[in-house]
């Protein structure tokens, strides 16, 4: 997979493989908590911290606050951020190069915060749903189970992140 | 029913008054938690990015947060917390709000 800035208000993913194209087209199921608990805590944590000295019925009215007004807003800007990737997604076309058939893609600058949302909520349910460690070396089963494939999908979409952070969001 | 000529005694309270007694509400702290998850970059773009921090302090609160486990970014009143907290969230920090001891 090859990630290119265009200058041009738009970056492209360029030379992108079959396997390469299946982990991309997995990042909104990806992303969806349910039945996580965890992951959905994770997603939707509360407003206060754990050690806060407020009395617990201040706590839980404060929490009931956030559930009812910042809670949709959260949700909504976490389901259009998703949204948007799978629109993109959706305009991939396939390229030959040297022979090979990749996919290819196009996206505006605009865009890019919206694909870090999505890969970045992706990666955390895939974490908290495979109970991954945060180093892809601490792997120890082996390259065909599915905790390989969810360390697999969580470095490239940490990769991408990484070039849009770098090349397009970084002012 | 008439209500004419009836008057009803208010007692007037400064707007300063108001204002300041709002400021005496105890502040609150934003803090961000640590998440092995979330890249180090991204926490320090989305630190810049809500608060306006430079480039060098942003990546200061970031190295605090990872290495410490929680870092202070913000005190103040609570309305301006919890919408700090609203957008940190939103980029899926691990952000939450506390009074000040």
């Amino acid at each position: 997979m090859e990630l290119i800035s265009n200058n041009d208000g738009k970056w492209s993913l360029k030379r992108v493989s079959e396997l390469e194209y299946l982990m991309l087209s997995r990042i909104q199921d990806s992303a969806d908590p349910s039945g996580c608990e965890e992951a959905v805590i994770r997603l939707y944590p509360s407003p206060v911290t754990p050690t806060a000295k407020l009395d617990p019925q201040a706590v839980k009215s404060i929490e009931d606050d956030w559930r009812e007004y910042a809670g949709p807003d959260i949700r909504d800007g976490f389901g259009k951020a998703l949204n948007t990737v799978g629109s993109d997604l959706a305009s991939a076309c396939v390229e030959e190069a040297d022979g090979v058939d990749y996919y290819g893609l196009t996206v505006p600058d605009s865009h890019a915060e919206s694909w870090c949302s999505a890969l970045n909520q992706a990666r955390l349910v895939l974490h908290h749903k495979h109970d991954l460690p945060s180093e892809a070396g601490e792997m120890e089963s082996g390259p065909v189970s599915e905790e390989w494939l969810a360390i697999l999908q969580s470095e490239i979409y940490g990769m991408i992140m990484e070039f849009l952070i770098k090349e397009v969001l970084w002012e | 029913m008439s209500v004419q000529n009836t008057s009803v005694e208010v007692e007037a309270v400064p707007v300063a008054d108001i204002e300041g007694s709002e400021n005496l509400a105890p502040p609150w702290k934003v803090l961000i938690f640590d998440d092995p998850v979330n890249l180090m970059s991204f926490v320090t773009l989305m630190i810049r990015r809500i608060f306006g921090y430079s480039e060098s302090k942003a990546t200061e609160l970031m190295l605090q947060v990872h290495h410490k486990g929680r870092a202070i970014v913000w005190t103040g009143e609570r309305e301006k917390a919890e919408l700090f907290v609203q957008q940190l969230q939103s980029c899926q920090l691990l952000a939450a709000m506390e009074p000040v001891d």
